[in-house]
């Protein structure tokens, strides 16, 4: 070979070598540096070198090459790369290529440092990224888990404390035990106002992670997903030796487009085939099918286990650290994670025992195609919640259906209630309140969301499907400690026309059904005056019930409540929010109703028809005016609260004294 | 001296490299690099007063980016396949790849070693899942290529599996 080949191939990298047989090579042309770190006998002489005798990569890859001298017609014979040591320890990437040039058996080495450097680069990010996607989306659940317990676990006895405490309020006790309770009150209202703020954060926090992953209006196809995941765990069905297939009464030409995201959707797949993996004996089998359930896709997973288990009811199992006494899971997340992402999305899940043998695990979705096509119950504003039919009633004498399934919630709001007077039936699950709903006529039911038996979205839709054609329409507040604007869609979608963020006040109960009864007496109220913001306080007493003590409380709350909504709405223009603005302006707009200040009303009401079409940049004029009239609305409502009472019911507005900014405001 | 060809296989990051150093050279780094191609190293052990020389293939994790090689299995005697505790799809991962051995190369000794042991507070994996595998004959070892534990153990086991 001439010299200046020898050069450019050494000074290029390359190591040409050819086999002479039994390991050995013979070196064809000069040997570049890298190869003498590691073969250093071979700078030694010109006799052969056993390379692949101190390299069992090149051992392993000889026979490939050797397959490829005998017949060359097949493909090239290249090897991957590979990390040699040279003697001081330095790691060198090799490759290596066998050929047959002109009868000779060619094997050429050569060493793709920035090739190398630049493929580890790139796998390097790669993988980070991906570790960092699984990290994340391990933070996200544990996150939503979180958030449910401090919703769930911290506001229960909250609720009992508010209540508690509201219910002593209206006792007879002594100066100092009335400073114990106001003590005691300002500490659960601290306490409460911190959770609030953990709860924003988290929520926060989830929605910017939801959104990221998907836009918000996800849509995937139920079938698709189920087929992923069963391909993804179909290894580990064949290693405990249990079949794994779709059901053959399964139509895999229609689309099944749900509301989901897919990454969850296969996760909640993934959970529920796990657990029927652990529960399935070898040699039997698990069926996945798909079917049609009117507005929503049920997707569901059958298998033929020992069924579910009889000391727990089927909502159980879906609770937080729930796990099978026969090999549970780890944590006893998984399917408390199936319920909450289901729920998130406004469907439900469920499991029942086969007629046969072994267990399902269903769950339902929207579908994604017949959402706009057929819109699921729609959001009832607080102004026109009631037909014109409705017959009002005076506060005092709703009939309130109350379900929680915590008995102390239940049996101090049942006693406050009916303190206020209300004919309460109380009932301490869903199932319980339906049939309480179906045997009875109430004008409004408040029904907690966490209850065994059915939720109280399973409720309200079950309510709402029930009054399908019928004039008369229940008034529905949910009870709930989810109180984002996610959560508020969801429940407003199930039928719901107002939510109660626990731990609730009886004042914030009062305000809601007030709200309520403002509304439907709107049409046989006469209308406030225009130009004073708010009706006067003789015509709010009578627009109440007559109950000055309650509006004063109402006051109060809407003066304590009122700076916190204006300040989301001003954070949600600025997030451009358009959910929570609707959200707040909606919230605004009844508690406003209630004080009769019809442009405060009128300018909530904008803001919600803002939100709503999600034009959230042109809210910034309708909030200041808004503002204008809310300040207004507070000068009036601080003089009234500060009104001296105990006027005859029967007269007390003829008596009245005009509140002390009164005249300032007519002129 | 005896020879024996090991192979570790398993999903990316799960620590097949970090074993290979803590067994080999009693070094752990907590920064995660990734292995490109191919690594091979040699370790001489004593089993039940044996002399083993261990070549240990340090096989990159199969992703979507770098698929196996099933000629690298070519002369092993046995394998150990890696998991990662706090990541339950790396399971899943190792269940498949025992299959895909099998069907490869025939039925050959191996041990499942569900590494990161120091952090077994995060992990996900089935308790179940493993008992289920275990019941089938699995080796199951747990380990921690950063404290070291059961790292000798696990090859150990495999030697002995290996040398029958």
């Amino acid at each position: 070979m001439p010299d200046i080949l020898e050069k450019a191939l050494a000074e290029m990298g390359f190591a040409l070598l050819e086999h002479r047989g039994n390991g050995e090579f013979l070196a064809i042309a000069r040997l570049p540096a890298w190869f003498l770190e590691i073969w250093t006998e071979a700078g030694t002489g010109s006799g052969p070198i056993p390379i692949s005798r101190q390299s069992p990569f090149l051992e392993n890859f000889l026979l490939e090459a050797e397959n490829y001298w005998k017949s060359p017609e097949s493909a090239v014979c290249q090897s991957e790369t590979w990390i040699e040591k040279s003697l001081s320890g330095r790691e060198i990437p090799v490759q290596a290529k066998a050929m047959l040039l002109s009868g000779q058996r060619i094997l050429t080495l050569f060493s793709p440092v920035s090739q190398f450097r630049e493929q580890t680069k790139i796998l390097q990010t790669a993988r980070n990224a991906l570790l960092d996607h699984e990290r994340l989306a391990r933070e996200i659940q544990k996150k939503e888990i979180l958030l449910h317990c401090i919703v769930h676990d911290l506001s229960q006895p909250l609720s009992v404390m508010h209540v508690v405490m509201d219910s002593l309020s209206d006792e007879s006790i002594s100066e100092r035990s009335k400073q114990f309770l106001a003590l005691g009150k300002h500490a659960s209202n601290q306490q409460e106002t911190m959770i609030r703020q953990v709860l924003q954060t988290f929520s926060d926090d989830l929605s910017a992670s939801l959104d990221a992953g998907t836009g918000g209006n996800a849509s995937c196809d139920l079938l698709e997903c189920a087929r992923k995941t069963m391909t993804s765990l179909g290894p580990t069905f064949e290693a405990k030796c249990v079949r794994l297939a779709v059901a053959s009464t399964v139509d895999f030409e229609a689309k099944w487009l749900v509301v989901a995201e897919e990454s969850r959707l296969q996760r909640i797949f993934s959970n529920l085939l796990e657990n029927a993996l652990r529960y399935t004996p070898a040699g039997r089998g698990v069926t996945v099918g798909v079917e049609n359930e009117g507005d929503f896709l049920r997707a569901y997973v059958d298998d033929e286990g020992p069924g579910l288990p009889q000391d727990l009811r089927p909502e159980q199992i879906f609770g937080l650290f729930m796990k099978g006494k026969q090999g549970g899971g780890k944590a006893g997340l998984g399917l408390y994670f199936c319920r909450i992402t289901v729920e998130r999305w406004g469907g439900s899940i469920g499991c029942v025992n086969l007629p046969e043998k072994g267990s399902r695990f269903w769950f339902c979705l929207s579908r994604a195609a017949g959402r706009t096509a057929s819109p699921s119950p729609v959001a009832h504003d607080t102004s026109n919640s009631f037909s014109s039919e409705h017959e009002p009633k005076p506060l005092r004498s709703l009939r309130i259906l109350f379900a929680d399934d915590q008995e102390d919630i239940r049996t101090l709001t049942a006693y406050q209630l009916k303190r206020s007077g209300h004919k309460v039936v109380i009932a301490k699950d869903g199932k319980q309140a339906l049939r309480a709903f179906r045997s009875a006529p109430f004008d409004v039911a408040l029904l907690d969301q966490e209850m065994p038996g059915m939720t109280g979205d399973e409720v309200a839709r079950a309510i709402r499907k029930a009054e399908h054609g019928k004039k008369k329409r229940i008034f529905l507040i949910a009870s709930t400690g989810n109180t984002t604007s996610e959560d508020s869609r969801r429940l407003k979608q199930a039928g719901f026309d107002e939510i109660l963020g626990k731990p609730f006040r009886l004042e914030d109960l009062n305000l809601v059904l007030s709200a309520s009864l403002a509304a439907k007496s709107a049409a046989r109220i006469p209308s406030i005056p225009a130009g004073p913001p708010g009706a006067s306080f003789a015509e709010l007493v009578t627009r109440i019930g007559g109950d000055e003590k309650l509006l004063k409380r109402m006051i109060r709350t809407f003066l304590r409540d009122t700076p916190k909504r204006l300040a989301g709405i001003a954070d949600a223009i600025r997030r451009n929010n358009p959910e929570a603005l609707a959200s707040l302006a909606h919230a605004l707009k009844g508690s406003v109703s209630i004080f009769g200040a019809e442009s405060a009303r009128k300018h909530s009401q904008e803001l919600q028809d803002l939100g709503r079409a999600s034009e959230v940049f042109g809210a910034s004029e309708a909030f200041a005016l808004l503002k204008e009239e809310i300040a207004k609305l507070q000068a009036n409502l601080r003089g009234y609260a500060n009104q001296t009472p105990a006027r005859p019911k029967s007269n007390h507005a003829k008596r009245q004294r005009p509140p002390r900014n009164r005249g300032k405001r007519r002129r | 001296m005896l020879q024996k060809k090991i192979c570790m296989l398993g999903s990316f990051a799960v620590g097949k490299t970090s074993l290979i150093r803590r067994f080999v050279e009693s070094i752990y780094s907590d920064v995660y690099q990734t292995t490109v191609g191919v690594k091979i190293d040699k370790k001489n052990t004593q089993v039940h007063g044996k002399e083993v020389s261990l070549v240990l293939w340090d096989i990159y994790g199969e992703d979507d980016y770098q698929k196996m090689r099933w000629t690298y299995l070519r002369g092993a005697s046995g394998y150990l396949l890696v998991a990662d505790g706090t990541r339950k799809a790396t399971l899943e991962k190792a269940v498949s790849l025992e299959q895909r051995v099998r069907e490869e190369v025939g039925a050959i000794p191996f041990v499942l070693v569900i590494n990161k042991s120091d952090l077994i507070r995060d992990w996900e994996l089935d308790s179940a899942l493993e008992s289920q595998l275990a019941a089938q004959g699995w080796s199951i070892l747990h380990s921690s290529a950063k404290t070291g534990e059961g790292v000798e153990e696990s090859f150990s086991l495999l030697t002995q599996k290996m040398l029958g």
